[in-house]
């Protein structure tokens, strides 16, 4: 037997005087408290004020009878059970049929027995408390719920913070994140390096919400740090990777394309793991070229197998490259057909206007009738002349006392060390240790720059820069470039720095040598400031940039200089 | 049961299908399918004959798997792809990890 | 149609359940039942003859008053009927039953021994 239930309060709502004392005496021997009313009014006055457990309901009562009684107090308990037991000699299927559409969930018969009734109490009873269970379980899950969505809300406040302190707003690129649910994995960052050149990431974490943000904060990070040191996009690259893998669990990753546009160049550096293809478009044929996943997403290999490999692209002024999501293929409609690759292909055929394409792609994923069932996000940007844009000066974090004034370095990068490693921003570091220098940081790293690859590339690759003459011959450059590098067995590049006062300012001079064949200096400086020409504009670049730049030693040897004035 | 196990009468291949969608859902019963297993065999072929999707959560999971059957030294295959999940694979150029076909 | 004024059984069990206020409830049963026998008479009205027979159906069987009980039934199907034609007769009944069934009440209230 088990034991006795807890007592319930029931309430007895019946209008004849001796059934009711009958009831009462019943249902207190059984171990309840009684409640009683003698009409349906006075059944929904107790009921509201003392919320009895159970109702003992008489079906036939004056002043308001037993159905409209129990409609009040069900609509009184709301999302709780008040389990109501019509008491009826009703015979009629039609009377009970009556109870059941009143909102009855039983009935006991007159004459009254007590076996039937205390089983009855009991059934309601235990559906009663179901009920409850059923109801505290749903407020929980909502409060949790509220809970996780703050969690996200916070999330998203720092993750905003992190990705908006780049260069999204930069007059040539424009952009769109839709935000499916409160964060989605895409993430798009952009910022500029010293040179001025601008570095985009637009990547998408596998997973949504809090995973996905837990990847995407490191790499911010590398990317915003490295890139305003001056690192290239390889060294980039293998920094996000070897991250990813060493802190994200096995099966997370981030798919990835990145972009490197220099305006002073003309170029575009590419690299693509895992994201659909990016589109680089012609403005002047309108041909949109594919630029393909070459490589796995970041987080998968290994430092020793990650590749690094980038693309490099010419480009005029006014050509775009757009990346998108992988949010904006799988958009489906209501049969489940993803929109697909084809589509977007007819809405780029169609697109007359360059400057409306996120405006047509976007109505024609509306007409498609998609129902965003990933986030997407689109990126455009466009190679404009550099004098649109405005680089944030760095920001220094020293106060200036210990500047160094007076000093000599020399390098010397041997075969090997070419292979695998940029000295670039170290060199760079160092230089802008001399304060006079920080103004002019970008024409500093662009000249540097300029002058290393060149010795790197058509000094000890020997490398003919005519190559450079139109794209195909500029993906044969570049390919040509990597393999000879990889063979590289001896050589060296060799950069001198020396720093020293002059008035009240100073001086730079950098020399860098390679080991080379050297070239016709006179035959090259005798052609004109060709901005236009691909192909020797390293030298032009570099006259332009800086003070006295000269060639010796048949153009194995270039010398530069810069000027500073005092600092006030 | 959308994830059905075979392995071969010498205990060296594990043959694991997946029937329908290979996604979120699948996770449990795919790692179960090799984790239970008591040999590390020498190969294992993923048979996608019947899955009809697959998504970036499925890339995870070969992943996974991979990682427990020896990382760059594991053997795996994936077999029976159709064009769809050949395109997605594709894509993520996951051909340089695994053998697709 | 019962023959049965009052079934020992069910007085048996009500005086278990009662105990000390069996006393009560037959008094209460009385007051009711009298209260009810009037309207019966004096009702004009279809429905509330109907309604009232049923309610004195309903204690009536609690109490054991079979045949009272069956009686207010037929009073009450009769009273849903167009014509109330012989009406009065069946009311007359149920009168002199319960008439005996006050008496055998009355009876019980005295054996009664606290």
């Amino acid at each position: 037997m088990q034991s006795s239930p807890e007592p319930l309060t029931i309430l007895i709502a019946e209008d004849s005087a001796a059934d009711r004392l009958l009831l009462s005496t019943i249902v207190r021997r059984q171990g309840h408290q009684v409640l009683t009313a003698a009409n349906g009014a006075e059944a929904v006055e107790v009921y509201s004020q003392q919320r009895p457990h159970l109702v003992l309901m008489d079906a036939m009562m004056p002043v308001m009878d037993g159905f409209e009684a129990a409609q009040k107090i069900k609509q009184l308990a709301g999302d709780q059970l008040v389990p109501i037991i019509f008491l009826t000699s009703l015979t009629e299927s039609e009377g009970l049929a009556r109870c059941l559409e009143a909102g009855g969930d039983d009935f006991l018969a007159k004459p009254y027995n007590q076996v039937i009734l205390a089983a009855k109490i009991k059934a309601m009873d235990r559906l009663r408390r179901l009920q409850a269970t059923v109801v505290e379980q749903r407020d929980q899950i909502a409060r949790h719920h509220d809970y996780l969505l703050n969690e996200q809300r916070v999330a998203k406040a720092v993750f905003d913070k992190i990705a908006h302190s780049g260069c999204l707003s930069a007059p040539n690129i424009r952009y769109l994140q839709s935000p499916y649910a409160l964060f989605n994995g895409d993430l798009l960052l952009a910022a500029f390096n010293p040179a001025g050149d601008m570095h985009i990431l637009l990547g998408d974490f596998t997973g949504h919400g809090l995973p996905a943000a837990v990847g995407a904060m490191p790499l911010a990070e590398v990317f915003y740090g490295m890139t305003a040191k001056g690192y290239g996009l390889a060294q980039i690259l293998r920094e996000m990777n070897a991250k990813l893998k060493r802190i994200l669990p096995v099966d997370m990753f981030c798919c990835a394309t990145l972009l490197s546009m220099s305006f002073q160049r003309c170029t575009v550096e590419v690299w693509n793991g895992g994201m659909p293809d990016g589109y680089l478009h012609d403005s002047l044929s309108g041909v949109r070229t594919p630029l393909p996943a070459r490589h796995l997403p970041l987080g998968v290999l290994t430092p020793q197998l990650f590749d690094d490999r980038t693309e490099v692209h010419p480009l005029s002024v006014g050509d775009r490259v757009f990346l998108l999501s992988d949010g904006v293929i799988e958009t489906s409609d209501r049969d489940d057909q993803p929109f697909g690759v084809e589509r977007l292909q007819q809405v780029f055929s169609a697109n007359r206007e360059p400057d409306r394409l996120f405006e047509d792609i976007q109505q024609a994923l509306r007409d498609f009738r998609g129902e965003a069932r990933d986030d997407f996000s689109m990126v455009e940007v466009r190679l404009v002349a550099p004098t649109q844009l405005n680089p944030p000066p760095p920001v220094y974090s020293d106060s200036g006392q210990s500047s160094p004034l007076d000093w000599s370095v020399s390098f010397e990068f041997r075969a090997q060390t070419l292979k695998r490693f940029n000295p670039m921003p170290y060199l760079l570091q160092l230089l802008l240790e001399v304060h006079g220098l920080r103004a002019q940081s970008g024409a500093l790293y662009n000249v540097l720059s300029e002058l290393y690859s060149n010795a790197l590339e058509h000094g000890v690759l020997g490398l003919d820069s005519s190559l450079k003459r139109d794209a195909t011959g500029f993906a044969r450059y570049y390919q040509e470039r990597n393999a000879r590098l990889d063979e590289l067995g001896d050589g060296h590049v060799r950069v001198h720095l020396h720093v020293t006062p002059q008035g009240d300012g100073g001086r730079l001079v950098i020399e860098v040598e390679d080991s080379g064949k050297g070239f016709d200096v006179a035959k090259v400086l005798a052609r004109p400031l060709d901005r236009d020409r691909l192909s020797g504009r390293g030298v032009s670049l570099v006259r332009q940039l800086c003070h006295q730049a000269s060639w010796s030693d048949d153009g194995r040897n270039a010398r530069v200089e810069f000027f500073w004035e005092a600092l006030s | 049961m959308s994830v059905v196990t075979e392995v071969s009468p010498d205990g060296q291949k594990l043959t694991i299908s997946i029937k329908g969608r290979f996604d979120f859902g699948r996770h449990q019963e795919f790692r179960e399918s090799y984790e239970k297993l008591n040999m590390k065999p020498e190969s294992i072929v993923v048979d996608l004959k019947e899955a009809t999707y697959l998504d970036s959560s499925a890339l995870g999971m070969l992943l996974l798997l991979r990682d427990h059957a020896g990382g760059d030294e594991s053997d795996i295959r994936v077999v029976n792809s159709s064009s769809d999940v050949k395109k997605i694979l594709a894509i993520s150029n996951f051909d340089k990890l695994f053998d697709i076909s | 149609m019962s023959e049965i004024h009052l079934d020992l059984d069910v007085l048996s069990t009500l005086k278990e359940v009662m105990e000390d206020g069996y006393p009560e409830l037959l008094d209460t049963f009385l007051k009711d039942s009298e209260a009810r026998l009037r309207v019966l008479h004096e009702a004009r009205d279809a429905e509330m003859l109907s309604a009232t027979a049923h309610s004195f159906k309903g204690s009536s069987s609690n109490m054991g008053a079979i045949r009272l009980a069956e009686l207010c039934g037929e009073l009450e199907q009769r009273a849903k009927q167009p014509s109330l034609r012989g009406i009065e007769s069946l009311v007359n009944e149920i009168d002199s039953e319960f008439a005996h069934v006050r008496t055998l009440c009355r009876e019980e209230r005295e054996g009664f021994h606290c």
